[in-house]
């Protein structure tokens, strides 16, 4: 077991902070995270619903509501959320993913419990105003747009897409133009009451706090407020992972000359076994100069400006990702048979010890950077309770060291096969155009 | 010259941040800042200079000298620096302004060690350089037609014309065809020398034993000759137009002119005016206010003066990423909230909002180690007093509606404004615009 972690029954610790867990009646998980190495406190309060829980016609809910979330509530009208924080010095921000959306804080300690009046406010007094919905709207279209001129935002939705072919996952967390548009803030309110109540929150406050004294100003904001549905009945219905019949194969063009290159399969559940194990895959492939794809298509073979790999693992089955940027002298289908064959390589051998132990050392020391500040630790603890269970913030480097040779092979060879695979390219306009004239046009066809 | 300086209007937690100075044998000076429990040991390796010391035809050589330092040194080859900094959670990372590393607290004598080679006997292998220079090469290929980053640098040269500011620190398409290792090892030779160099480290050290290490791993630092800066001589301030056309869903408009130093002293009162026009967080400030949550017309939009304030000027800018429709709005939206910060005196609550911010948010910003590293940089590099920060606090502090209005009709012209534009956009439609605004 890691040192510097200490467990027993509902506390535990973890760089250098004392971490408590209690629940409120009404279901509101509550995880207290003391330390005192500066006077700030960072309060995150997660609701648990993200593109994940839309329906197809509502696309893009979850990531317009959180805007909606600085619009206005029962005692904290429009901007006054930015101008208390402003006020008191703090900062304030929030985000949605495919999972999850949070509420984040950071403030003196002498001022954090601002953030709790606040976020029990628009828990459950959030007025969704005609007028201010409309308005966001296009603050939010304008989001979206700005996301059209990013090429590589662009393929990889392209890839997500097809990796993911009835899942919610497929879809933007953004949305579509036509899904916002239809949107109506009647709808929104309908989402908020389902999703936005204690039974669907978990709150860290992480930082300079006393435990107690924090706990009891969280019964006093909080307590009164009601459970809300069951988290089945206000979900959306989701079909389960299907096995994906065969490699996948996606384009679009960009008025550029990169090249790029988006690889993904579905992958694995946030704390399972397989998700240490790729955590490993993704360290060894692309964590640092010395990592095998790295070292190959940069430094030896010069057919990619750069490459990286991700481990996106979700709460239904995930993504792991690479991410390659082929030299302009390059062949995209060379810096594609590059990176095969070091896929090819890990599903063969097994991984050399002294190598693997090095991965499993960088992803240890990343634990450092992960809990440098207050609010670092506070969403490594908020994103793993929500998802999970906040324990696999203390866990995750024991599991990735007892993850074997073995397993990583395993796991290669189940997961990370070409023909679970999507495969997206973003080439050269100009370069297609010579082809065929369907300038920006998106095509995707299947390869069994 | 003794100042009494007036309190902060309300309480704040006090944030210690310890300093100690020191000189070192080489000449280098050296900014220690314990921090007991920190998790992560932060240095800053910064050389004075930088792109300004680019020789002309070859520009981006400062910029390679910092980014390639990694690639061997005399003692170790570049796999060997890998071998050992990665492990132990390091990261070092070159520019044109030295050298900035990172590691896990305890192996903080490691990345000393390292960072000490990479600064004094970094060897720029031929092999390993022509590698580096293809893939700077190909991403400024690919850049030439990015729109974000073509109106930012669009922006600059009008602004600054042939300053180095104007251009990128890593240089163009064709200067960097030009250079060569002979190139950057001559350039490290003459500019990363101790006279010119700040070293910043921030960590749960003993700051004693950090100068008696560095002491050593610097013997052979040449101690060359301390900088000498010029008058840096800029365009005249008047109306510029440039259009970077491109087929995107937005266009990225800035609007600007040259800003200030970070010596001016007026920094604190455009500080406090900078949060109330164009930065305050959220909806606090007025332009994000009307432009962004009034009207609509943009995710992304902000004015600044201060914070790219430097040794040399920095730029004031208003920036928003808008669709083309709505840039004559944007426009003038910019023009007219300028305007009106000049004319009129900032309500008292607006002003209490943005030094209550200033003055509260100090403490949350120095957790990160290397947050502290880069402000001790700052410090030696300003040459400010030890008590700069309680001093700036208190200065927020004093700041005045009748000081906003003033430093805004002072460092602030609209109608002699540079405006670049990127994306769907031609250049007669900023041009006129951007008349009609400044006329309206």
């Amino acid at each position: 077991m890691n040192p510097a972690i200490r467990k027993s029954g509902r506390t535990a610790t973890k760089a250098g902070a004392k971490i408590e867990e209690r629940t409120l009646e009404n279901g509101m998980k509550v995880l207290l995270v003391e330390r005192h190495f500066d006077p700030v406190v960072a309060v995150m309060l997660w609701y648990k619903v993200g593109a994940r829980n839309e329906n197809e016609r509502e696309a893009g809910v979850s990531h317009f509501l959180e805007h909606m979330m600085f619009k206005g509530s029962k005692h904290f009208g429009k901007g006054a959320i930015d101008l208390v924080t402003t006020q008191l010095g703090g900062s304030n921000n929030a985000f949605t993913s495919s999972d999850h959306t949070a509420y984040w804080f950071e403030l003196a300690s002498d001022r954090w419990e601002k953030a709790l009046e606040i976020e029990a406010d628009r828990m459950r007094g959030l007025l969704l105003d005609p007028t201010e919905y409309e308005a966001e709207k296009k603050v939010v279209l304008e989001e979206l747009s700005m996301g059209l001129d990013d090429p590589w935002r662009n393929v990889t939705e392209l890839v997500q897409t097809a990796l993911f072919p009835r899942h919610p996952y497929r879809r933007p967390v953004i949305g579509y133009p036509d899904t916002l548009k239809g949107l109506s803030v009647e709808h929104m309110r309908d989402y908020y009451a389902r999703f936005y109540h204690p039974g669907n929150a978990t709150l860290v406050i992480c930082g300079d706090i006393d435990s107690n004294e924090a706990f009891a100003s969280v019964q006093r904001h909080f307590g009164s407020i009601p459970r809300g549905a069951e988290y089945a009945v206000a979900d959306c219905w989701r079909p389960n992972a299907t096995e994906p019949l065969g490699e996948q194969r996606v384009s679009m063009t960009w008025p550029d000359d990169g090249k790029r290159l988006c690889i993904a399969w579905p992958s694995a559940k946030v704390g399972s076994k397989e998700d240490y194990a790729l955590d490993l895959v993704s360290m060894l492939l692309s964590g640092g100069r010395m990592s095998r794809l790295h070292r190959r298509v940069v430094l030896e073979e010069g057919l990619a400006v750069s490459v990286s790999t991700q481990n996106d693992a979700r709460v239904d089955d995930g993504a792991f990702w690479v991410f390659g940027e082929c030299s302009l002298g390059t062949a995209p289908a060379k810096l594609e048979s590059a990176i095969d064959a070091e896929f090819a390589r890990l599903r063969d051998e097994l991984v050399p010890l002294k190598e693997l132990d090095r991965a499993k050392r960088m992803l240890a020391a990343g634990e450092a950077y992960a809990s440098e500040t207050v609010s670092d630790l506070a969403e490594e603890i908020g994103e793993f309770a929500t998802d999970a269970h906040w324990r696999l913030a203390l866990e995750t480097i024991d599991k990735i060291r007892r993850t074997d040779a073995d397993f990583v092979r395993e796991t290669a060879r189940r997961l990370l096969t070409p023909n679970r695979r999507v495969v997206g390219w973003s080439t050269p306009r100009t370069e297609n155009a010579r082809k065929k004239r369907s300038l920006g046009k998106k095509s995707t066809r299947k390869r069994a | 010259m003794s100042q009494t300086l007036p309190n902060p209007t309300k309480h704040v937690p006090k944030l210690v941040l310890p300093i100690e100075r020191f000189e070192l044998s080489c000449g280098a000076i050296l900014l220690v800042s314990p921090r007991p429990s920190a998790p992560v040991c932060a240095v800053y390796a910064h050389i004075r200079g930088g792109p300004a010391f680019d020789e002309k035809g070859f520009e981006g050589s400062a910029y390679l000298v910092g980014a390639l330092a990694d690639q061997g040194t005399q003692k170790r080859t570049e796999d060997e620096i890998a071998n050992v900094l990665e492990p132990a959670g390091g990261e070092i990372a070159g520019d044109a302004g030295g050298l900035a590393g990172t590691i896990v607290n305890e192996e903080w004598e490691l990345l000393l060690e390292l960072m000490c080679e990479q600064l004094v006997t970094p060897t720029y292998p031929r092999i390993h350089f022509d590698r580096q220079k293809r893939r700077l090469l190909d991403r400024l290929r690919v850049e030439k037609d990015d729109p974000r980053t073509q109106g930012g640098l669009l922006f600059r040269k009008l602004v600054y014309g042939d300053h180095w500011l104007g251009r990128a620190a890593y240089g163009t398409i064709e200067s960097v065809g030009e250079i060569g290792p002979a190139q950057l090892r001559a350039h490290h030779a003459k500019n990363w020398v101790a006279k010119r160099a700040v070293i910043a480290v921030c960590g749960d050290v003993d700051p004693k034993k950090v100068a008696r290490t560095l002491d050593k791993l610097l013997a052979r630092f040449e101690p060359g000759t301390a900088i000498v800066t010029s008058v840096p001589k800029f365009p005249q301030r008047e109306t510029r137009v440039g259009v970077f056309a491109a087929e995107r869903q937005q266009v990225h408009v800035h609007l600007g002119h040259l800003g200030i130093t970070r010596n001016e002293p007026d920094y604190a009162a455009l500080v406090v005016m900078d949060h109330v026009l164009g930065t305050g967080p959220g909806f606090t400030n007025r332009i994000a206010r009307k432009l962004r949550d009034e009207q609509g017309l943009a995710y992304t939009v902000s004015a600044n003066i201060h914070g790219s304030a430097g040794i040399l000027p920095g730029l004031f800018s208003a920036y928003i990423g808008t669709s083309p429709e709505h840039v004559a709005q944007a426009l003038r939206g910019f023009v007219q909230e300028i305007r009106l910060i000049q004319r009129e005196l900032v309500a008292t609550d607006e002003l209490d909002t943005a030094k209550d911010y200033l003055i509260g948010s100090f403490p949350l910003g120095f957790e990160r180690a290397s947050r502290r590293a880069s402000y001790m940089t700052s410090v030696e590099l300003h040459r400010f007093p030890a008590d700069n920060l309680e001093r700036l606090l208190a200065q927020f502090a004093a700041v005045t509606r009748e000081d906003v209005r003033r430093v805004a009709q002072k460092h602030l012209h609209p109608e002699a404004s540079c405006a670049a534009a990127s994306g769907p956009l031609k250049k007669r439609d900023l041009e006129r615009a951007l008349a009609k605004a400044v006329a309206t």
